[in-house]
């Protein structure tokens, strides 16, 4: 039987930062289509371990796999990948950021097709069109020629969104998109990132959105200090976790939402 | 004064005007290029590029321009003084661009950076299409002040007989043996070349603000 | 001739030099920096004419070139009766000139000041001397360290165009070593290497004056 290969495998991952270890060995497989939620407490490591996926952290020790392919090291030689490789690397990947990153000096439409154009080399007519499909699938058609300082946290979130679509990612990568957004804008993004999921993108997402995470994701991890303490399906670590922490994390949510 | 004298003012302002123009186009290229250099470490040129730009910072114009214009012979060199001022002053400006160029490097946005990292672009792409449009708008103000300082010390030049817009009120008052007026008149000039460039630096100031988001 | 032996034999020229140019200096950004003190002192407190004309004069001040300026004291005044000999014109030029820049320094900080009493003592129209010399300003000074370092470094090398007026300064003292042996490199090279050693020094002292400061808590990083 043909098992088909994970889009991303994250295999006994380790990083340190200065004597501390923040990564301790972190095993990660996930599906096409699946949508996982990454949960954990601040500077248990899981934006490390997100960002080690796509190399803008390097792990100390382990290996990544994007799609069956090696990430940041040449499967041949075990040497570091050059620039050009890990760009190309890169490309299959997309981001969406805490704070953004919009580049500012472009406009809504500019930014969404800056990449298509200039790394996938895409035609220029072409990715017009796709991005103009994206900006409505986000709901901001009306911003095409709008300069990011014009837009609210929420709309500059939706155009990451949809610049990270235009790359056609085999994954989406989401570290905290919501944790820097006031609070009335956090539901719009979360409402184009739930119709993703439902479109069957492939999503690894760290958040502190327990509710979305609970109805959105396929599975839960729960990360702490540096480990996985726990992989579930969303019922099982929301009502019945085996873990005490988990418990503990979700206890003290639960206190602070009641 | 005579309409005479305000002829040969203006003809020597437009010396300064041109050879300080040449040397800012120049400097502002070079400096980029340095800051450039500087950046990517290259072993032997970086640490001669920080003393070059330490050094020259500290040179008075007077004192460079003079340097260059008595070793000029010696070395083989153009002896023309033009050359030799616009030589000179482009050397002392591009190391002040240097450092201007250097700081909009370094404190260019890091997330921006991350962004086009995670979208697969290239160091060489990221700096062409992302940082280059950017730091231009950002460091147009302090290049712009740079360019009023080095019209401001250009009558350095008119030590190796360069008749421009300071020399030449010696030459009015020489015939005239009245030198106030051409002095003025010459102090009004610059105010006019120099006040242009401050308003063209207020103006830069305003579009650098918006990058700033 | 041996490049050593040109500078040696021309030692007493270039201390001479080297003296006139740090009399200059020191005692030219000590006077311009009270200067830009109390300049602005002056301008503290509601807006008026006097106030507006101080303004545009030192607005107009940096929109001069330093040797203009000093053509202006040393060439033109005597037109109007006022004859300055070649050291009080450079002194008057350097402190004046370079005091226009330190009030613009100063100017910058004072707007970065956190509003609060001294608002409220202008609101009832009137200005405590006291309060400006012994809060306002120190904290003007503090915030300020690295640009006034750049400006002495100006006014430094301003010292230069004194040269051209006869001053017997540093590049004066080049130019005449030159002027003999028709070697030019030695002499300007030794210059050059005491203008950039002047530099480092006074960068170095700044710096120490504003680690001292930041210990302090005078100014926060």
């Amino acid at each position: 039987m043909n098992k088909p290969t994970p889009v991303v495998e994250v295999r006994d991952i380790h990083k340190h930062f200065g004597g501390i270890e923040v990564l301790k060995g972190i095993n990660l497989k996930v599906e096409r289509g699946q949508t996982v939620s990454v949960l954990g407490s601040s500077g248990s490591g899981k934006s490390t371990m997100l960002r080690c996926i796509n190399w803008l952290e390097v792990p100390d020790g382990g290996e990544i796999y994007i799609g069956g392919d090696r990430m940041g090291v040449k499967s041949a030689n075990e040497k570091p990948m050059s620039n050009r490789e890990l760009a190309a690397m890169r490309a299959r990947t997309a981001m969406v950021f805490q704070s953004f990153n919009l580049w500012p000096h472009l406009t809504v439409l500019q930014n969404v097709t800056e990449a298509p154009i200039h790394v996938m080399k895409v035609d220029r007519k072409d990715a017009h069109d796709h991005a103009v499909q994206l900006l409505e699938k986000v709901g901001l058609s009306h911003k095409h020629d709008a300069y990011p300082w014009s837009l609210s946290g929420g709309q500059r979130q939706r155009v990451a969104i949809a610049r990270a679509l235009a790359m056609n990612p085999e994954v989406i990568l989401f570290d905290e998109p919501t944790s820097a957004l006031d609070p009335e804008l956090v539901g719009e993004v979360l409402a184009v990132m739930r119709s993703l999921a439902e479109d069957g993108f492939t999503m690894i997402i760290v958040t502190h959105e327990m509710e979305f995470a609970r109805a959105v994701s396929n599975e839960v991890v729960f990360i702490d200090k540096g480990m996985v303490i726990e992989r579930a399906a969303p019922e099982k670590f929301f009502t019945n976790s085996d873990s005490e922490r988990v418990r503990q994390f979700l206890g003290r949510y639960r206190t602070a939402s009641a | 004064m005579e309409d005479s004298d305000w002829f040969t003012l203006l003809h020597a302002a437009w010396t300064t005007v041109w050879i300080s123009g040449i040397s800012i186009i120049l400097g502002v290229a070079l400096g980029l290029v340095v800051a450039m250099l500087r950046a990517a470490k290259i072993p032997v040129v970086s640490q001669f590029l920080a003393v070059y730009v330490s050094l020259i910072r500290a040179t008075p114009m007077v004192t460079l321009v003079l340097f260059l214009f008595v070793i000029a012979p010696s070395m083989g060199w153009e002896v023309d003084p033009r050359v030799v001022a616009i030589a000179a002053m482009t050397l002392n400006t591009t190391a002040f661009n240097a450092e201007i160029w250097r700081g909009a490097l370094t404190s260019f946005s890091r997330e921006q950076l991350e962004a086009a990292k995670a979208a697969g672009m290239t160091t060489g792409l990221t700096l062409r299409r992302i940082m280059l449009p950017q730091m231009m708008t950002t460091s147009l103000p302090g290049l712009v002040n740079e360019m009023s300082l080095l019209v401001k010390s250009s009558p350095a030049i008119a030590m190796i007989g360069i008749v421009d817009l300071t020399r030449v009120t010696n030459r009015i008052a020489a015939v005239t043996y009245d030198p106030l007026p051409p002095i003025l008149a010459a102090g009004l000039l610059y105010i006019l070349i120099i006040g242009g460039l401050v308003r063209f630096q207020r103006i830069a100031d305003s579009r650098a603000k918006r990058l700033a988001m | 001739m041996n490049g050593f032996k040109m500078i040696w034999d021309n030692i007493g020229l270039f201390g001479e030099g080297l003296q006139n140019t740090l009399v200059l200096f020191c005692v030219s950004g000590v006077l311009a920096f009270i200067l830009a003190c109390f300049l602005t002192f002056l301008l503290e407190g509601a807006e008026n004419i006097p106030r507006k004309l101080i303004r545009w004069g030192l607005d107009l001040m940096r929109m001069l070139p330093f040797l203009i300026f000093l053509y202006l004291l040393y060439y033109g005044l005597p037109n109007v009766g006022l004859r300055l000999d070649v050291w009080s014109a450079g002194f008057f030029a350097l402190i004046t000139y370079h005091g226009a820049y330190f009030a613009e320094i100063l100017r910058a900080a004072r707007t970065s000041l956190p509003a609060g009493q001294a608002e409220a003592a202008y609101a009832h129209g009137f200005i405590n001397s006291s309060m400006y010399w012994r809060i306002l300003l120190p904290q003007m000074v503090m915030r300020s360290g690295p640009l006034f370092g750049n400006q002495l470094v100006c006014l430094l090398k301003d010292t230069a165009f004194l040269s051209i007026i006869t001053l017997m300064d540093l590049t004066a003292a080049a130019s005449a070593v030159q002027a003999k042996y028709f070697v030019p490199l030695p002499p300007f090279i030794f210059v050059i290497a005491l203008y950039w050693s002047v530099t480092l020094v006074v960068e170095t002292l700044l710096r120490r004056l504003s680690r001292r400061a930041q210990k302090r808590g005078l100014v926060h990083e």
